[in-house]
């Protein structure tokens, strides 16, 4: 993702990041929350613009910020983050709409070869089991691992 | 390491410039996406990890 990405806050464990969105819909605070499963050493991935009156994150919203690959990036940034911090952790994702699982999908195969090398990257299929990522496949969640050496 | 190599390794880093901030521990504890999570562990729960064979 050698894409340009915006510079963002966390804190000492790297599992929350902040940053702003520039755009000609103004400056927007988006959030990136890596939360704990019930499954030991497994985080899901979640991420949306933050509301300063609810202190909650909608992950629904669509900005139209004319920034999202940006954005994208730097989402995918924090994964690279995430994992210098947590290296065992396996990383889950599933989108809160169709289109937003289908632009994770399309992350993914945009930059697949960059993150083949350092990751091992699954989708959950529709007959419930987790395959290596398979362009074009359709896939209701994504899972990511860093590659033991 | 120089500075150069210090830039060097900067602008080739897949991560960019960190700034820590401790008031985003605040959100420690919360569950900011719930209908995500408990889709995350009920297919955890299912179907669990793979087996890594690298």
């Amino acid at each position: 993702m050698n894409h340009p990405k915006y510079n963002y806050r966390s804190e000492s464990a790297l599992q929350f990041y902040e940053f702003i969105s520039e755009g000609p819909e103004g400056l927007i605070k988006k959030m990136v929350i890596y939360t704990e499963t019930t499954t030991e050493n497994v985080y899901n991935i979640g991420f949306g613009d933050y509301d300063e009156s609810t202190n909650g994150i909608s992950d629904l919203s669509v900005t139209n910020n004319g920034d999202s690959l940006k954005v994208l990036a730097t989402v995918a940034s924090t994964v690279y983050a995430f994992i210098e911090r947590h290296p065992n952790a396996w990383i889950l994702a599933t989108g809160s709409t169709s289109v937003r699982t289908r632009l994770y999908r399309m992350g993914i195969t945009n930059n697949l070869t960059e993150i083949e090398a350092d990751f091992i990257d699954l989708g959950y299929t529709k007959n419930e089991e987790w395959e290596k990522f398979v362009v074009g496949e359709d896939y209701e969640a994504f899972l990511l691992t860093k590659k033991r050496k | 390491m120089t500075v150069e190599q210090t830039i060097e390794k900067l602008n080739k880093s897949k991560v960019p410039i960190i700034v820590i901030d401790k008031t985003l521990e605040r959100f420690k504890g919360q569950n900011l996406f719930p209908k995500k999570l408990k889709r995350a562990n009920e297919i955890l729960a299912k179907t669990g990890l793979p087996k890594l064979t690298n």
